[in-house]
């Protein structure tokens, strides 16, 4: 009798952990590959939006989600080398008078180098979402010291920015799980 | 020393400052940033984390400050009461008006930001946003129009096939681009691809390539559907884009798609990002609302949780301030009663509490000064006490002293040896106490209470004591001491043993005596010898025979009692005799043998046989200096004493001891002579010492005077009694290692113990 309602508190407590996550970042297929100086990703991240950030988006709140990507090195008795590491971040807008989404992306970056910024503008929110999340070309600069020969893989992860909002929001961001949007680290092989 | 330091650091009032100050900066930091503050909205989360951790650092301190004053009051710690008393009242104080502050901010921060929204502004917004939408589809539904045309028009123009088709394309498009004031035609294909462009000359290098619609809006277009829309530009630039279809006029031929777009006009655009701003910034901050509610409440919160722990710890600090020099007050005060004058307290200030320090200190002080002025008097009067009684205690005269009531109060050891009574017991007691427990000293009572009757300051008086050793002669000199309060004075009787001085005095006269009649009766004698040897000697052959056995006998008798007077004289001579000492060290021991040698194969002249010697000598016995034909006189008469006292004994004996004896410092070298005879007659033993005091029928009585006489020119002291065991028993002491005394020093003034052995004895 007691096992079973300790199951069931159990049960309840997963699926407000589990909750947010049906509605969650996710990295759905990335394809990464070399190039000429440069990683060419492919692929795309799943980017859903909770109700609440949808409204907050709706009223004019800008929401910034930040790309992280490693590069690692595979070694057999060590851990993996990791040899790169780039940050950028796509930011989406909703403008009231066009009705149109926009997403001003930062092309992607090593480590301080100063972040460049394209704009898009979509009419719906999913095929904003969809642009938010593709990795199709994207290429990320290799850093000179990067000898592309051995295995490696990507490690990639997408969350969103809380502190990226405006100051009375963030409180309440924090202490809800609605606001937490993470894709967590994924791990993808690269192709030759 | 650390735990000090880290008390300090966590209850001094500069950590809490320090703390203090940083809180509110953190606290107006985060108000800025919740009033979208570009500098302070970054580090927002960080603020409020800084915040909260910093309350609930101050929390644990307040706490920890209060389980102390708690703990403290538990254990009745002095000011600790009062402590918690103000700390309680400086709470009250400070949190009851915060609290009301706090509550009416809340409800005018409430108030105050639902009144920001109004629903007119709100409507007037959505109104100007939708005036925006319209006038801009407006504006976007001639452009269609426009497109559409041109997409006609173009339908003409086949870009296909052949040679410099492109070009009449693009002069086409020019063209139209001219006439439809547009800013920028592009044609493409089918596929997406560009056939041709033509773009306002005014637009940069950076529109070279034509911007190029979404796969979803071509995809859109190819269906036949005109696409229209508004595009964002960057941050502000607004443009309006058209695709349409355009159709071929040759069947077969492939359809084909224009793209117009057009720039709002710079008024426009302005206009419009304008409406746009406003209207996003009012949503914004609308859905924010309650957000920004729950932050300045927050920040409300913090600072009036701020300013409250603040007041409290304040009020902890103060009260504890306040309280310290009332404690130490408190403590000083017992210390005082415990008897600890010195404490000395630190002054807090000028203030009331201050001076009532400094008056504390200052009585302390005072008290502190009297009390050792108090003990260093006691110290001196002890140290006179211990003074007088030293030299009382080593005085030879006898001192007692008597209250106004005649109560003995003091007492010295001497005056215990001459009058023979054990006066601890007679402390506190009345001079009659004395009389009626000591009966022999009941004349020393009299006299003193006679004296003291008669109220003289100053007084002297003789008493004869009679004891077990004789009649003692004690000389008593009174004073009385100073009246103090008021009260008559007590006295103090100062008395001597004169009975030895007197004995001298008598021994003395006696031997004045002696010296005279050696001298007066001598003289005569030879001529009354030489007178009678003539008469016997002229007339003896002249008488007749009977008349000359008269004559004979006659004349013998005379020079036989001349001869024994002269003996007579001699030994008196002997007695008074001035002659001066020749001391040199020597053995008394051996002295002891040579002259028991002599008595030991010596026959008596009427006893059965010679009395057996028994030597009892100590071999550790010191040497003394003295003259060795005195002590050998000295031993001559006692041995001869004993041999005489023993002539009527079965089994006489004489036993010789020597033992060393130590009184105090000083040695003694003691010869003891003992017999087993009849003893001294008890009669006998008070006067054995003086000239003529004899048991024996041929006896001079002289024999013991002399021994008397030689031992005390040694400086030594003579003894004589009746043992229990039988006989009789003569000790003699002599100082050890030291030269003979001048005679006249030590005539009867012996050493104390020696005297005091002496009188039992003599």
């Amino acid at each position: 009798m007691v096992a079973s309602r300790k199951a069931e508190w159990l049960a309840a407590a997963l699926a407000v952990m589990l909750a947010p996550a049906v509605a969650d970042f996710k990295a759905a297929e990335v394809r990464p590959k070399f190039a000429p100086a440069a990683l060419a990703l492919g692929g795309r991240l799943e980017l859903d939006l909770t109700p609440n950030v949808e409204e907050a988006l709706a009223k004019g709140i800008p929401l910034e989600v930040i790309f992280t990507v490693r590069l690692y090195r595979e070694r057999k008795l060590l851990w993996d080398r990791r040899i790169a590491e780039w940050t950028f971040k796509r930011e989406l807008r909703y403008h009231a008078l066009s009705g149109q989404y926009l997403i001003g992306s930062g092309l992607p970056h090593l480590g301080d180098a100063p972040e460049e910024t394209v704009t898009e503008s979509f009419n719906s929110l999913p095929e904003a979402l969809r642009q938010m999340g593709a990795l199709d070309e994207l290429k990320l600069p290799l850093p000179a010291t990067a000898a592309p020969a051995g295995e490696h893989t990507v490690e990639i992860r997408a969350y969103l920015d809380i502190e990226a909002l405006p100051a009375p929001l963030r409180p309440v961001a924090y202490t809800s799980l609605a606001w937490r949007l993470n894709s967590g680290w994924s791990t993808w092989k690269v192709q030759r | 020393m650390e735990g000090t330091t880290l008390k300090r650091y966590f209850t001094g009032v500069a950590p809490l400052a320090v703390l203090s100050v940083l809180l509110l900066a953190a606290l107006f930091m985060m108000s800025a940033a919740i009033q979208n503050s570009a500098v302070f909205g970054r580090v927002y989360t960080a603020l409020l984390v800084i915040n909260l951790f910093g309350i609930v650092l101050l929390l644990a301190l307040i706490l920890l400050n209060l389980f102390h004053l708690i703990e403290q009051h538990r254990a009745r710690v002095m000011g600790a009461r009062l402590t918690l008393r103000l700390l309680i009242m400086f709470t009250l104080l400070a949190v009851a008006p915060a609290s009301v502050v706090f509550f009416f901010s809340l409800q005018t921060l409430n108030r105050g930001i639902d009144n920001w929204f109004d629903v007119k502004i709100e409507q007037a917004l959505d109104d100007a946003l939708l005036l925006g939408r319209a006038a801009l589809d407006a504006t976007k539904q001639d452009l269609v129009k426009s497109a559409q045309e041109m997409a006609t028009e173009l339908q003409n123009v086949s870009s296909a096939g052949r040679p410099g088709a492109n070009r009449t394309v693009l002069a086409a498009l020019n063209n139209l681009r001219e006439q439809y004031g547009v800013t920028e035609l592009t044609l493409y294909a089918q596929d997406g691809r560009i056939i041709a462009a033509s773009g306002e000359p005014s637009l940069g290098t950076g529109t070279l390539v034509p911007d190029r619609p979404s796969d979803a809006v071509l995809a859109q277009v190819r269906q036949g559907q005109t696409y229209a829309n508004l595009d964002v530009i960057g941050k502000s630039g607004l443009q309006l884009r058209v695709v349409a279809p355009v159709y071929a006029r040759a069947v077969g031929a492939p359809l084909r798609l224009l793209q117009v777009l057009q720039a709002l006009p710079t008024r426009y655009a302005k206009l419009g990002e304008s409406v746009q701003s406003a209207y996003a910034e009012y949503e914004k901050l609308a859905y924010l609302r309650g957000p920004l509610k729950f932050g300045f409440i927050l920040t409300l919160t913090l600072v009036t949780l701020l300013a409250m722990l603040i007041a409290v710890w304040a009020a902890i600090f103060f009260a504890r301030r306040l309280v310290a020099p009332i404690r130490d007050l408190a403590e000083g005060t017992r210390a005082v009663a415990d008897g600890d004058y010195r404490k000395q307290l630190p002054v807090p200030g000028g203030d009331e509490i201050g001076v009532l320090v400094k008056s504390f200190n200052d009585m302390t002080r005072r008290i502190h000064g009297a009390n050792a002025q108090i003990r260093r008097s006691q110290r001196e009067a002890e140290m006179q006490r211990t003074y007088l009684e030293t030299v009382l205690t080593h005085l030879s005269s006898g001192v007692l002293s008597f209250d106004q009531r005649q109560c003995l109060r003091t007492h010295n050891a001497a005056a215990g040896q001459i009058l023979g009574a054990d006066l601890a017991r007679a402390a506190g007691q009345p001079l009659a106490w004395l009389g009626e427990n000591h009966a022999h000293l009941a004349p020393f009572a009299d006299a003193v209470d006679r004296a003291l009757g008669a109220g003289q300051a100053e007084w002297r008086a003789d008493v004869a004591l009679e004891g077990q050793n004789g009649r003692r002669t004690l000389m008593l000199r009174g004073t009385r001491l100073p009246a103090l309060g008021g009260r008559r004075g007590g006295c103090v009787v100062v008395f001597d043993d004169v009975t030895a001085l007197i004995q001298a005095q008598r021994d003395a006269a006696w031997g004045e005596v002696a010296r005279r009649m050696a001298h007066e009766i001598k003289n005569p004698l030879t001529p009354i010898q030489l007178a009678a040897e003539r008469i016997r000697h002229k007339f003896l052959r002249a008488l007749p025979e009977d008349e000359r056995q008269t004559l004979d006998r006659a004349t013998r008798t005379i020079v036989e009692q001349v001869e024994a007077l002269k003996a007579m004289v001699n030994a008196f001579s002997d007695y008074a005799r001035p002659a001066p000492m020749q001391s040199r060290p020597l053995d008394l021991n051996n002295l002891i043998r040579d002259v028991a040698e002599l008595y030991r194969n010596e026959r008596a002249p009427e006893a059965g046989g010679a009395p057996a010697l028994a030597l009892e000598l100590d071999p550790e016995l010191p040497w003394i200096t003295a003259d060795a034909g005195r002590l050998r006189q000295v031993l001559h008469n006692l041995l001869l004493n004993a041999r005489d006292a023993l002539a009527a004994t079965a089994r006489p004996e004489i036993r010789l001891g020597t033992r060393l004896v130590r009184d105090g410092e000083r040695g003694y070298a003691e010869f003891r002579v003992q017999d087993n005879g009849p003893g001294f007659p008890p009669a006998m033993l008070e006067r054995l010492f003086e000239p003529y005091v004899t048991s024996k029928e041929k006896g001079t009585g002289l024999g013991l005077a002399i021994v008397k006489r030689v031992v005390e020119e040694h400086g030594g002291g003579i003894r004589a009694e009746n043992p229990a065991q039988g006989g009789a028993c003569v000790t003699i002491r002599l100082p050890a290692g030291a030269a003979a005394a001048d005679p006249a020093e030590t005539r009867g003034e012996v050493v104390p113990l020696t005297r005091t052995r002496m009188e039992k004895g003599a």
